[in-house]
């Protein structure tokens, strides 16, 4: 007998024996195959079976219920870029905060009195005291 | 793309053979149970857009891939549980309480016109068989099996077994070799 023929005799008692399974291994395999197909890509077999294909995200976001990549992009993308806008605007805000401050100091300076020497405006902790004054 | 259907289909027509094929590997009806439906749902998860012509080579893929991770958890498992399994009284796993359904099978309407002894009988060379091909060393039953049971070509079998075809080649012969003077010491011809 040659191999071929050997072999075809073998896979059909392998055939047979596979039919032979007990009930629970038929039954646990009738189940696995369930829950397998339940975790099947839902928008692949669906839009498979009706042959339809979808050019836009958002209306495959409509039809299958579920985002698509460019919508999940964007979902990621726009919040961190307002976070990142934000920070920016509040830094800005801080610097104009702090040069409004020492423009008011820079202006009771220029009021105050004239006896103040010229080497206390070389002073750095002239502002701070200028300012405790205010205060 | 497969469809629902055709991922269905495929599916329910290699279940059995693929259960089988992990028994071989794995000898033990529960976890080559548990191996089939892990295979099952990689495929479902991963690989349901592929087209259903691609679906039997990468189920064999998939199946071989997860065959051999049982094999690394495993032996990691062992390590930790030899000492604690050797402290277990013996006897234990006799299963006293065995389901009577386990030992129920599905008749088939062509046994029917068959009698009990030549049943019993073919059930019995079946089991021969079943076992020889288990008794092949790992690469031959793979090679053997996926080659002339799942009907995939050398070349599928070989990126399959990630070997060349020429290695397929001799596995698939020494497995034959084997089988046919295992089985004629056991006086079965087929």
């Amino acid at each position: 007998m040659n191999e071929q023929l050997f072999a075809y005799r073998i896979r059909q008692a392998l055939d047979e024996s596979a039919e032979r399974l007990p009930f629970r291994v038929a039954q646990r395999l009738e189940r696995s195959r369930s829950a397998a197909l339940a975790r099947a890509h839902p928008a692949a077999a669906e839009s498979a079976a009706a042959g339809v294909q979808y050019g836009s995200a958002s209306l495959a976001l409509m039809q299958t219920g579920r985002p698509s990549g460019l919508v999940r992009l964007l979902s990621t993308l726009i919040p961190i870029l307002l976070v990142v806008v934000g920070l920016y605007s509040i830094s800005i805000w801080d610097d104009a905060q702090d040069a409004a401050e020492t423009a008011d100091i820079d202006a009771e300076l220029l009021l105050a009195d004239d006896d103040i020497p010229l080497a206390a405006y070389a002073d750095k902790g002239f502002g701070v005291y200028i300012k405790n004054i205010r205060q | 793309m497969a469809s629902r259907q055709e991922l269905s289909n495929f599916l329910e027509s290699v279940e059995r053979r693929a259960f089988k094929q992990a028994v071989y590997a794995v000898r033990d009806d529960d976890t080559a149970l548990d191996v089939v439906q892990d295979a099952m749902f990689k495929l479902a998860e991963k690989y349901a857009d592929k087209p259903a012509a691609e679906l039997p080579l990468l189920f064999q893929r998939i199946l071989q891939n997860v065959i051999h991770d049982h094999f690394r958890r495993q032996k990691v498992r062992n390590l930790w549980t030899t000492l604690l399994s050797s402290l277990q009284p013996e006897g234990d796993e006799g299963g006293t309480d065995r389901d009577p359904l386990d030992s129920m099978e599905i008749e088939g309407d062509s046994c029917s016109s068959e009698s009990a002894a030549q049943l019993v009988e073919r059930d019995q060379i079946l089991r021969v068989i079943d076992a020889e091909v288990q008794k092949l060393p790992t690469r031959q039953r793979e090679a053997f099996v996926m080659r002339y049971w799942q009907e995939m070509d050398v070349a599928e079998t070989a990126i399959a077994m990630g070997c060349s075809e020429g290695s397929v080649k001799t596995h698939c012969s020494r497995a034959t070799h084997a089988l046919a003077v295992a089985l004629k010491a056991k006086g079965i011809t087929l």
